[in-house]
């Protein structure tokens, strides 16, 4: 699988039913009827890198910092098929495209995500902040999972 | 009852010339850092993490808000010194009614945030590059019924 540059044409591709800063963007089953969905921007300045996985969604690296070579990662898809090959492509892209040290997110545990999935690339839980996020009216808590690179 | 330590607000410009002032104890505050950033990307930063700082004698504390949690703020202090990040969390409670508080520390700098009822949550890898080496970031978090004076 290849990342790509966002396109004018992949607008629709940035908005979605998942929680906003997600590492692990997946559609949620029980989206609020009324709730507008997520929306990413598209890329306006250099602290961010928005990719286009063809098809299934995008993958945004934000919070660039390139004096301490990191960034967050954000992913949103609009379906699950390919996630454990597009893991190993978000990493590849930022330590080998980005030349990044090291990548992090959030994960809401609450949402049940695929965290093995992050397990197996490499991704390590390093933080759990409680009541970080809002979701179904209450306070939820959230974790910082990060990979390091191994040079 | 402890008196409150009074906090003065301080405006982006008062707030940078500050943090400069500070020189080390300043870097990593809020995730900025005032020796290797000039004032317009320090300018640049405070305005995209909507924080605002405050001056207590010599040490400067501030906030920068969870936009995803409107009752959580993230927090720092230039100081060791637990008295003003007490009036600084007395503030938020009172007047921004928030429940939680998260900081973000650089290891092996003193802070004031176990002695302010905060406890540690994680430890965030080769975060930060300084002095040639990379450093790991302590997360600790604190809720408003434990950590008011």
């Amino acid at each position: 699988m290849r990342l790509r540059g966002y396109r004018g044409s992949d607008a629709d591709l940035l908005a979605g039913p998942w929680l906003p800063g997600e590492l692990l963007g997946l559609p949620l089953a029980d989206w609020p009827p009324l709730a507008a969905p997520t929306t990413v921007p598209p890329p306006a300045d250099p602290g961010q890198e928005l990719c286009i996985a063809p098809g299934l969604g995008f993958v945004r690296y934000t919070e660039l910092d390139w004096v301490h070579r990191r960034a967050r990662v954000e992913i949103g898809l609009h379906g699950v098929d390919g996630l454990d090959v597009l893991l190993k492509t978000v990493v590849a892209h930022g330590f080998l495209t980005l030349n990044l040290s090291r990548i992090h997110g959030w994960v809401t545990p609450l949402v049940d995500p695929p965290i093995g999935l992050l397990a197996d690339v490499g991704f390590q839980r390093e933080a759990v902040l409680p009541e970080a996020t809002w979701l179904d009216g209450r306070p939820i808590d959230r974790e910082i999972w990060g990979v390091v690179r191994n040079d | 009852m402890t008196e409150i330590l009074s906090l003065q607000r301080l405006d982006t410009d008062m707030a940078i010339a500050e943090l400069k002032s500070c020189g080390g104890a300043a870097r990593g505050f809020l995730g900025l850092d005032p020796v290797t950033q000039n004032d317009s990307l320090l300018a640049a930063e405070l305005k995209s993490l909507q924080a605002q700082l405050f001056s207590a004698g010599e040490t400067v504390v501030g906030f920068a808000p969870n936009t995803d949690q409107p009752r959580q703020a993230y927090v720092a202090s230039t100081s060791a010194d637990p008295e003003p990040l007490r009036a600084l969390l007395e503030f938020l409670t009172t007047y921004q009614r928030c429940t939680t508080f998260v900081a973000m520390v650089p290891d092996g700098v003193e802070n004031c945030f176990a002695d302010c009822g905060f406890e540690q949550v994680g430890v965030l890898p080769r975060h930060r590059w300084q002095n040639y080496d990379w450093q790991d970031v302590l997360v600790y978090v604190g809720r408003a019924d434990s950590c008011r004076s």
